[in-house]
């Protein structure tokens, strides 16, 4: 019962967290003399609807009224897909999303407050950019291929295999060395990993621009970008795939990257509750003397956590490339994925699970923010909500005393059972798993 | 390499030190009078930042919503003195009241920042990134949704602050170009090194904040309000980051940006840490970064030099990463000085002592932390 109840509460604090952000930031709506209550339900439908959403009902069951017959029929509008359904578009845009999440995950989890995601994910967007367009054309050239067109069945297929693997593999090795810079820093000389990551995020990132705009520069397109990676190396998306007439997925990117990052998940997981690594790393950002002094090699925990945090985040940003872009355009890196999977992470509490469901909720408030066509409100109110929503949630301490002061009154008013004694019911693990 | 550097810590920093000066004075020498004042010209948002991070610092909180604080003052400033009716009768504002109105937003923002952090006990990291979001897209939307601007709000109404020149200062031959010839709030900057540094070391207000960021349950124990000097402080730092921010704004361009401040406030942090939050060495640091970003402008203005923006644009950044590296070799090797100078003069009866408890077992203490 009191699992029950204290489960409740640890739902209940984020939920009312979001209302109090979603209530706070419709004064920035009334800001702009705009009904606050109609700007939301835009910017849900476009956030989470499917086609026809136009209220708040909508998000749950839609009227379409079909062409043929004439006569409305109301659907599950979390299954209706004609035209496709703005959850795919999320889907698409949470994946890199969920990948940086969990690497600022595993870095938290070892007390390293890492936002290095940015530079790691522009660093291996750009390996995996160049070894998407630059790989395949040397095994061509081996091979004796004059024309993509002419290879053979074999080749291709064994180069659909090797070639997303190798871009991948040597993005994550990029990432997780980037990344391991800053624990180095912190472990060897205690820099404070906050603000060496800010910095080597703004390198990482001049550095990417440079490239793009010089060695990288395929042609003299406007915008500077590069040229597009070889169709071998493609992670090809589900609608140009094998789930091509599931219209549910029309309109929308998403591939294996949204398998990747959830096997990634799985894996996060398991290494943090279920290894003796992961408990050590726990240990460290537990109690870093107390760990020590238990004999854990806290300094090679946080290594190995920023190892595996920046291996994500250069994921994340292959994913990108292989997957959804193609090409890095000018301003890719300056995309605040990295970011905005550290606020993610924030607003997950760290937990693994909540992360996917964050992360959803973020893309899917962003992604409806930028269609917004409602007013003169500008993309930014996305922010605005995720930025009161994490205030919020971060006064959870406040929040509980308030519960337990009106639990306390509620208990003074009924007779109730006896609490069980102290010792039997340890306190709920929050943002556990 | 790191033993030797510890070791040598001493000599090593005094042929720094000598390197830079000599540095200084070779670039002093070579470098145009407009790239000179420019670049300390750049170093004022560093300045008034350095100076909000370490008083925070100085009081036990790392303030990392310098940025937030820099650019809501920037955005402000510039807001003050919008008239849209211009034209139809409006008078132009002077300036001087956006700066006003700027370091006022930013003491506001400081002491939210300060009662949400300490009364309420939010994540200190946490609160200060959720207020640095907050700002950065606050100040975009109102951008848009109250002024119709979008990424840039400029104005006829909006007028920059003047240069002023001191008047005897300015005929010294080369001295004059040095000191003279910039807006207000450059000097008020060099003002406010000064006033932090008498603060600090010179009155019972700075005294309490040395005492809270030094050992705030000693500081509690004597009586000291820990809660209202950190509250102080960090009002105090918010102000300086506002009018930092209105530098930004109304010292350079007279117009606000989207997102102007670009990191500024973080580099700001990383000055104050490389002077181990004093104010006169932050001064230095600060002038150092601002000659670093008005180099970087002007090789790339010149087409001699050909370097790439970008890198160019690096060199900051890089610079910076240096000066932590710096940093954390420096405090590391001050510890082992004190640890040295400890053993040499209680050495010998730290050893008495020791073979007194457990001549046999010594609980072994781990190395590295």
């Amino acid at each position: 019962m009191r699992r029950l109840q204290a489960a409740f509460e640890n739902l209940s604090i984020p939920v009312f967290a979001t209302l109090l952000g979603l209530t706070v930031s419709s004064f920035f709506i009334l800001a702009a003399n705009l009904n606050p209550l109609d700007a939301y339900s835009r910017l849900f439908c476009e956030g989470f609807g499917s086609t026809g959403c136009e209220s708040f009902s909508d998000l749950f069951f839609v009227d379409i009224v079909n062409e043929e017959t004439g006569a409305t029929e109301w659907h599950f509008a979390l299954f209706y897909g004609d035209k496709g359904h703005a959850l795919a578009v999320v889907l698409e845009q949470a994946t890199p999303l969920i990948l940086t999440a969990l690497a600022a995950t595993v870095a938290f989890k070892a007390g390293m407050f890492s936002i290095g995601m940015d530079g790691q994910f522009a660093l291996g967007a750009t390996v995996a950019v160049f070894l998407g367009y630059w790989l395949p054309a040397q095994v061509y050239a081996l091979f004796g291929v004059a024309d993509p067109e002419t290879a053979s069945t074999a080749l291709l297929w064994f180069m659909r295999l090797t070639m997303p693997t190798i871009a991948i593999a040597a993005a994550m090795l990029v990432g997780a060395l980037y990344s391991l810079l800053a624990g180095v820093l912190k472990v060897r000389l205690n820099v404070n990993e906050l603000i060496s990551t800010i910095i080597l995020n703004a390198i990482a990132v001049q550095f990417v621009t440079f490239l793009l705009n010089g060695p990288m520069r395929a042609d003299f397109n406007n915008i500077a970008r590069t040229e597009r990676i070889d169709d071998t190396a493609w992670l090809v998306p589900f609608t140009r795939g094998f789930l091509a007439d599931v219209n549910w997925f029309s309109g929308s990117r998403l591939g294996v990257g949204i398998v990747l990052a959830l096997i990634a998940g799985v894996l996060v997981w398991y290494y943090l509750w279920r290894t003796t690594r992961g408990y050590e790393q726990r240990m460290t950002q537990g109690a870093q003397s107390f760990a020590q002094y238990g004999g854990i090699p806290t300094g090679r925990a946080i290594l190995r956590a920023m190892f595996i945090s920046g291996a994500l985040s250069g994921l994340a940003g292959a994913i990108q490339i292989l997957g959804v872009e193609r090409r890095m355009v000018d301003g890719f890196v300056l995309s605040g994925t990295g970011f905005d999977g550290v606020l993610v992470a924030i607003l997950a509490r760290e937990s693994v699970v909540a992360l996917f469901f964050v992360a959803v909720l973020f893309s899917g408030l962003q992604l409806g923010a930028i269609n917004l066509q409602f007013g003169n409100i500008p993309r930014q109110l996305g922010g605005l909500i995720i930025a009161f929503i994490i205030l919020f949630t971060s006064m959870e301490n406040l929040f509980r005393e308030w519960l337990t002061k009106i639990r306390l009154r509620l208990g003074n008013l009924r007779t109730s059972p006896p609490l069980d004694p102290p010792t039997e019911d340890p306190a709920p693990t929050t943002g556990g798993d | 390499m790191l033993m030797w550097i510890q070791k040598y810590s001493r000599p090593l920093q005094i042929a720094l030190t000598v390197i830079g000066v000599v540095l200084l004075v070779w670039l002093l020498a070579v470098l145009p009078r407009s790239v000179i004042q420019s670049s300390v010209r750049l170093a004022t948002p560093f300045i008034l930042g350095a100076l909000a991070a370490l008083l925070a610092s100085r009081a036990g909180v790392l303030n990392l919503a310098i940025e937030g604080k820099m650019l809501l003052g920037a955005f402000l400033g510039v807001v003050v003195l919008y008239q849209p009716d211009l034209a139809t009768g409006g008078a132009v504002i002077n300036p001087l009241w956006g700066v006003l109105a700027a370091t006022i937003a930013g003491g506001i923002l400081g002491l939210v920042f300060a009662v949400l952090y300490l009364q309420i006990r939010i994540n200190l990291v946490i609160l200060a990134l959720a207020l640095n979001l907050m700002v950065a897209e606050g100040t975009v939307y109102f951008m848009r949704v109250r002024f119709g601007a979008f990424g840039t709000l400029a104005h006829p109404s909006i007028t920059g602050l003047p240069t002023l020149n001191i008047p005897l200062i300015q005929d010294i031959p080369f001295i004059g170009t040095l000191l003279s010839g910039y807006n207000v709030i450059v000097y008020l900057s060099w003002l406010m090194v000064l006033l932090i540094w008498v603060v600090l070391y010179r009155t019972q207000f700075g005294r309490h904040i040395r005492a809270v960021g030094e050992n705030k349950a000693a500081a509690e124990s004597v009586g000291i309000n820990v809660t209202r000097v950190q509250i102080f402080a960090l009002t105090l730092s918010g102000m300086l980051a506002g009018m930092a921010g209105a530098f930004l704004s109304l010292g350079v361009l007279s117009q606000f940006l989207e997102n102007m401040t670009a990191g500024r406030g973080w580099i700001a942090l990383t000055v104050a840490i490389f002077a181990i939050n004093r104010p006169l060495p932050a001064f230095l640091t600060a002038l150092f970064f601002g000659l670093a970003e008005a180099l970087a402008l002007y090789m790339g203005r010149i087409p001699e030099v050909p370097i790439p923006p970008n890198l160019l644009q690096m060199f900051p950044q890089v610079a910076t990463l240096g000066a932590l590296i710096l940093v954390a070799l420096r405090v590391r090797g001050s510890e082992t000085l004190k640890r040295r100078t400890f053993a040499r003069e209680f050495g010998a009866e730290l050893d008495k002592l020791k073979q007194m408890v457990a001549p046999s077992k010594q609980p072994t203490h781990p190395t590295g932390d």
